[in-house]
């Protein structure tokens, strides 16, 4: 009877441990996939894939390592695998790494062009920040998300996505420098000055030195 | 040692690296440090990188903050313990056989068995709802 008693007691505990400690992250999971599938509808139902998923594959989850991090895998996958197929959009190329690292010019900004971008980043509303979000493309917008409102590290992030390190990092700069860019273009609409300082309608030029 | 070894391009080209706290995993990790520590502008350069990666933190973390619908955690629930019903369950079977036999007086031998068999499936599921 002990060997029964054994088997009956693990299969149901690991269906509560998995109710108490998975289901809590059911709001989280929700915003990410809001910024993933950029709908309600395609949001709810990932989720819900996720957690099915997950549920059915939570034998094989190392109890004691970061569940967060493995749900989030799970929530990835599942939005690149099913969501996004029919989508068809062009994939970023193979060796985006280099490309950032060479071929990017940088100069310094002047110091009113920072205050002119923190100022604009102060004042937009919620609805511009996520708006700049679903517009940057989705490879970027996930590490982003991942790293700047989750709070993964880049390696966390890397198994999350399944990528490499070096990847994520080229994605997540690029990401977040597109995403200031964006904003920057909100706040400009907005009618505050950030690209340029000095003349009222010249263009963008980055403010260099 | 000096900050002619790297220029100011390699430097804020690694923004990203030094922002994550791991500018150990690149290889000029010591030049590009020792050439922020002597050059105001790449200092400068990368306070305010910092100052605005917070601030984009900040206003990330605020704006991406929706509360997943009442009904969906609900769904949730209702679905796993659907799974939950459907998964492997513990099947336990008894089977047993009950032999008699009787010698009258006259030295018959009556011989008899029956068997009995039990099945017991045992789900998981609580039924508090």
């Amino acid at each position: 009877m002990a060997s029964k008693d054994l088997v009956l007691e693990s299969a149901a505990d690991r269906n509560t441990r998995f109710e108490r400690d998975a289901l809590v992250f059911t709001n989280q999971l929700y915003a990410a996939a809001l910024r993933y599938t950029k709908n309600p509808e395609d949001a709810r139902d990932l989720v819900q894939d996720t957690y099915l998923k997950a549920f059915a594959s939570f034998h094989q989850f190392e109890e004691g390592t970061n569940l967060r991090a493995w749900l989030y895998r799970v929530l990835t996958t599942t939005f690149i695998n099913t969501y996004r197929k029919d989508q068809r959009r062009p994939q970023i190329s193979n060796n985006e790494l280099e490309e950032w690292q060479v071929a990017e010019a940088q100069s310094h900004t002047s110091d009113q062009g920072k205050s002119a971008e923190v100022e604009a980043l102060e004042n937009l509303p919620d609805s511009d920040i996520k708006r700049a979000l679903q517009e940057i493309p989705e490879e970027f917008r996930i590490v982003v998300y991942l790293a700047d409102v989750e709070g993964f590290s880049y390696k966390e992030i890397a198994e999350i996505v399944g990528a490499p390190a070096g990847t994520v990092m080229s994605r997540l700069h690029r990401g977040r420098k597109q995403l200031r860019e964006k904003l920057a273009s909100y706040a400009k609409e907005l009618g505050y000055s950030v690209s340029d300082s000095t003349s009222p309608d010249s263009d963008k030029k980055g403010g260099s030195k | 040692m000096s900050y002619i070894e790297i220029k100011c391009g390699d430097v804020l080209a690694s923004v990203v690296f030094i922002i994550e706290g791991e500018l150990n995993e690149i290889p000029q990790a010591d030049a590009i440090s020792n050439h922020i520590t002597t050059c105001a502008p790449c200092a400068a350069e990368i306070e305010h990188e910092r100052a605005m990666h917070q601030m984009l933190q900040d206003v990330l973390k605020r704006s991406c903050n929706e509360q997943a619908p009442e009904d969906l955690h609900e769904s949730i629930h209702r679905q796993l313990r659907a799974q939950m019903a459907g998964a492997p369950s513990v099947v336990t079977q008894f089977s047993m056989t009950e032999i008699s036999i009787e010698i009258d007086e006259f030295g018959n031998v009556e011989h008899r068995e029956i068997q009995i068999e039990q099945t017991h499936i045992q789900h998981f599921i609580d039924d508090e709802d």
